[in-house]
């Protein structure tokens, strides 16, 4: 009896996409050689704050989405794959059960997977599919100083959130 | 207003032993405690019936259970309110304790007084439509169901529009109509009078006259339209409900939301430390609404304004009227097209204005962000330079006893009236000359709201209270602003 | 921020069948990547790229082709100085800028970035968002997917106003302090009050949604109907048809 939790898994699920493509979109910083997006601060953030799966369909979709909507369609399929499995990896390396903090090697660990993931992620596919290995090696330096941050930040985040906000708990699955 | 309930409905037999649509038997319910500190039972050994067709008015101030108790017999306790919850509860003759939300989609409908909670649908029609695809209408009765909801509303204009881009009423208005498609047996209405104006308050006044469903409306402002609708009369005091004759539920309410205090603001003696005058004078802007229906550009024209240190004023004007656009100038988040604000005689720009104006949001939670109330307060101060540790903590100590908050507590976990004091104790501990409030009175008590603009102003600050609500605005002062076709003027 | 990628009109495209439409999204992208002549790209290219501006305007074709710019000027920069073999085109001195074959691969590439470019903006600029999540669900994607599409998109405008509000607050909030030279990790960390408030706002959203889904119904045993339909759409066989033949012909005509 009430243990259906579908409707809270739906309910989690497409407000943290909505979250990573407000964060995609609209949250950016001026730095010295244009625009850091803080997209992978939300999945960072969505990751260690919420389970696998939520993570996963979050940042796939939600990249993927944002890609949509501001014309560059052509990358929404890449991204899918590459922020999902960012933040599928990196959520689960940090899982554990409990309110235990997390130990440093694991956040550690976590900041590698993810920035290796998105340089090397976006440099494989979008070589194949769309500029060529030329064109694609140049956004890495890009790629890994917006996931640096992206997991820097985003653990930042992630420990005010569950201290100022504590029935975060309550949501995650 | 015709019925069009289907007849072919699958719906599981019930044998219902009394004529009562409602019953609840000795409810408590208390909400999970997050801090440190213990939570109190917020509804306790509460006894509630109410009878098929039946329509009660049940008055109840912000903050005491009113919307949890609705939320409760909407069946959704305790699986989205985290808390220990005790005693039975039927509708129509089900027992919640059995029962799943969903199941109770013809029996209960529960509308929000945040009309943002409830939204599912990007745009209005789809809205209404979503409840009939769960009950798995055919086609064309879904079409004719939402036809006839949005013309009874007068949302057939809006009907591909956002949800995000209508205002309060209109909003208030689509969660009237989704229930009106569904018409549920028991309607749950939760402050739905509100933001709707005079001649759609006289429409859902009518609309509960005549018809056969049992009506639940939570209030916490006794309105004129509520003469002659209502069989019963209900008041929520610690826990409890009390039911009784219209009059004298009507002067408990009064009492219970402390209308008999004294006005603090009257005769409150400032200590002034140094006069300022913020002041403009042709000022025009303008400002192109976010809707798919408004074509035109809306500008709003300031041919003289003015405030004083000390001083209070209101300004007030009907909901999209352009108050918040003007608030927006005169803080300095956004440029005037001409015209300029000046201080003491000096022309000011933007960043000026940041430092000078503070503006309170309507929604308090914009800038909570810390664990502890302590932090909160501190952690502006502590970004000054020259203020020491101990001078630090004695100035959040002294904020707080002033706006009674406690310190140790979680802020997201707090009460709207709470989250709203701290909101002002932040302001109060930054000590702007002037102060703008958008509508401040919005979900607290007249007496509540009174309080917060007079601590406020206790350092001589000067105050702009935006509101919609005339009778808070006299409370206030008498000398303020009105937006009449986007010019402002006084009043 | 607008999440509409829709433009309004009345063309041949409009009325096409959405489900034909996201297969002949899928068979034309493929089309780019077989081995086709660099005259029968550009020559698609270019007929798409007329489509485009026939059913949804100039000035939108216009606007898509301004947005892949930079990415373009990049790959003709980049790609022929990369590849180094085949016969030189351009040289300073002894030194060889571009060669041949240098410039047939920025030419493929580049021909073929702006037609998927195209074909893509084209599908959504021509459905509306309901009617290609119709389309996704006739092709058995499931509700739930589609419902948290929905959501995302019924919660962004309240997510991204939440936001800008939400900054707003605090910069008033800090105004007053003083304002050092700022570099990026300063920035950084100032961000992090308007990051906290803006996602507990949202996460706070999720119980009352959940709450609403249910009470309007998610989850409940009988079998849900839709409001739309794709009724409206009277030839989908014809439709389909044209998808898969047209790529098919093209691929014939273009083929190495």
């Amino acid at each position: 009896m009430q243990e259906n939790k579908n409707a809270l898994k739906v309910a989690v699920v497409a407000v943290l996409t909505a979250v990573v493509v407000v964060f995609t979109m609209m949250v950016r910083i001026p730095t010295a050689k244009g625009y850091l997006n803080l997209c992978d601060v939300a999945i960072c953030f969505i990751a260690f704050t919420f389970g696998p799966w939520s993570a996963f369909i979050a940042a796939g979709l939600g990249t993927a989405l944002a890609d949509l909507i501001s014309g560059y369609a052509q990358w929404a399929p890449i991204s899918f794959i590459v922020h999902g499995v960012e933040g599928l990896l990196v959520a689960l390396i940090v899982r554990q059960k409990g309110d235990e903090t997390i130990s440093a090697i694991k956040k550690i660990a976590a900041g590698i997977v993810c920035v290796t993931t998105v340089s090397m992620g976006y440099f494989i596919l979008s070589a194949i599919f769309i500029s060529g290995f030329s064109v694609a090696a140049a956004e890495i330096p890009g790629n890994i100083a917006q996931s640096g941050v992206g997991v820097v930040l985003g653990l930042a985040v992630a420990t005010a959130v569950k201290r100022a906000y504590p029935p975060v708990r309550t949501l995650a699955w | 207003m015709e019925k069009s309930r289907s007849g072919s409905m699958n719906f599981p037999d019930v044998s219902v032993v009394s004529t009562d649509c409602l019953k609840v038997n000795d409810l408590s319910f208390t909400y999970r405690s997050w801090g440190a500190k213990k939570n109190e039972p917020i509804l306790s050994h509460l006894f509630c019936t109410l009878e098929e067709k039946s329509k009660t008015l049940l008055l109840a101030p912000f903050n005491t259970g009113k919307s949890t108790f609705a939320r409760i017999i909407s069946g959704v306790c305790p699986k989205y309110l985290p808390g220990s919850m005790e005693g039975d509860i039927q509708v129509c003759g089900k027992d919640l304790a059995y029962t799943e939300p969903w199941e109770l989609l013809l029996t209960c409908g529960y509308v929000s007084q945040n009309p943002q909670e409830q939204f599912v649908a990007t745009c209005v029609e789809d809205e209404v439509a979503f409840p009939l695809e769960s009950l798995g209408l055919p086609q064309k009765e879904i079409a004719h169901r939402v036809d006839e909801a949005l013309m009874q509303w007068g949302l057939e204009a809006l009907r591909t529009s956002s949800n995000q881009e209508l205002s309060g009423g209109e909003r208030k208005r689509v969660l009237l109509a989704v229930q009106q498609a569904i018409n549920p047996t028991l309607w749950v209405l939760d402050e739905s009078f509100d933001d709707l104006d005079i001649h759609w308050r006289s429409q859902l006044a009518d609309l509960i006259r005549k018809e056969d469903n049992t009506v639940l409306v939570l209030a916490s402002r006794y309105l004129t339209q509520f003469d002659d609708l209502f069989d019963r009369y209900a008041l929520l005091e610690e826990g409890r409900l009390h039911f009784g004759e219209k009059q004298e539920i009507l002067s408990s309410f009064s009492r219970l939301c402390d209308d008999d205090l004294p006005n603090p603001l009257i005769n409150q003696s400032i200590s002034l430390k140094k006069e300022h005058m913020l002041s403009c004078a042709s000022l025009t802007t303008e400002r192109s609404r976010v809707s798919t229906l408004e074509t035109n550009i809306f500008t709003l024209s300031v041919p003289s304004f003015s405030l004083k240190s000390g001083e209070l004023r209101t300004l007030v004007g009907p909901n999209g009227s352009g108050k918040s656009t003007f608030s927006r100038l005169l803080c300095g988040l956004d440029t005037p097209k001409s015209g300029v604000f000046s201080l003491d005689e000096r022309v000011v720009g933007t960043k000026e204005l940041n430092r000078n104006v503070g503006y309170l949001f309507q929604n308090p939670d914009l800038q909570i962000f810390l664990p502890t109330v302590r932090e909160e307060l501190s952690w502006s101060l502590k970004r000054r330079k020259d203020l020491k540790n101990a001078q630090i903590q004695e100035m959040v100590n002294s904020c707080a006893a002033l706006f009674s908050l406690d310190l140790d507590e979680t802020p997201t976990t707090m009460s709207y009236p709470q989250r709203k004091a701290l909101q002002a104790a932040v302001y109060y501990l930054l000590d702007r000359p002037f102060y703008i409030l958008d509508e401040l009175d919005n979900a607290l008590t007249y007496s509540t709201a009174l309080k917060i603009i007079a601590l406020l102003r206790r350092n001589g600050a000067g105050i702009l209270l935006i509101t919609h609500d005339r009778t808070f605005g006299s409370l206030v002062s008498d000398q303020g602003y009105a937006i009449t076709d986007g010019v402002l003027g006084g009043v | 921020m607008t999440t509409n990628t829709f433009v309004a009109g009345d063309a041949f495209l409009y009325h096409f069948d959405p489900r034909a439409k996201l297969l002949s999204l899928v068979l034309f992208c493929s089309w780019f990547f077989l081995p086709i002549s660099l005259v029968g790209l550009y020559g698609v290219v270019f007929s798409i790229i007329l489509l485009g501006s026939f059913n949804t305007g100039v000035h939108h074709t216009w606007r898509t082709f301004r947005s892949i710019l930079p990415m373009l000027l990049f790959m003709v920069l980049f790609i022929p100085f990369n590849v180094r073999s085949g016969e030189s085109l351009v040289t300073f001195g002894t030194f060889t800028f571009i060669t041949r074959e240098g410039a047939l691969q920025a030419a493929r590439l580049g021909g073929r970035f702006i037609g998927i470019t195209y074909v893509c903006t084209l599908l959504f600029a021509t459905t509306p968002m309901t009617e290609v999540m119709l389309s996704l669900r006739w092709y058995r994607l499931p509700y739930k997917a589609s419902l948290v599409v929905t959501l995302a998109f019924t919660y962004i405008p309240f997510i991204a106003d939440s936001f800008s509000q939400i900054s707003e607050s605090h910069k008033l909030r800090e105004a007053g302090e003083e304002t050092q030279k700022k570099n990026i990790f300063k920035r950084l960390s100032e961000l992090l009050p308007t990051l906290t408030s803006a996602l507990v706002v949202a996460l706070r959203s999720i119980p009352n949604l959940a709450m609403s889904l249910e009470q309007r119904g998610f989850g409940r045993t009988e079998k849900r109907s839709m409001y739309h339909t794709l009724n409206a759409y009277t030839h989908p066989f014809t439709h389909f048809m044209l998808s898969i033949m047209i790529p098919v012909v093209l691929w014939v005509l273009c083929r190495t």
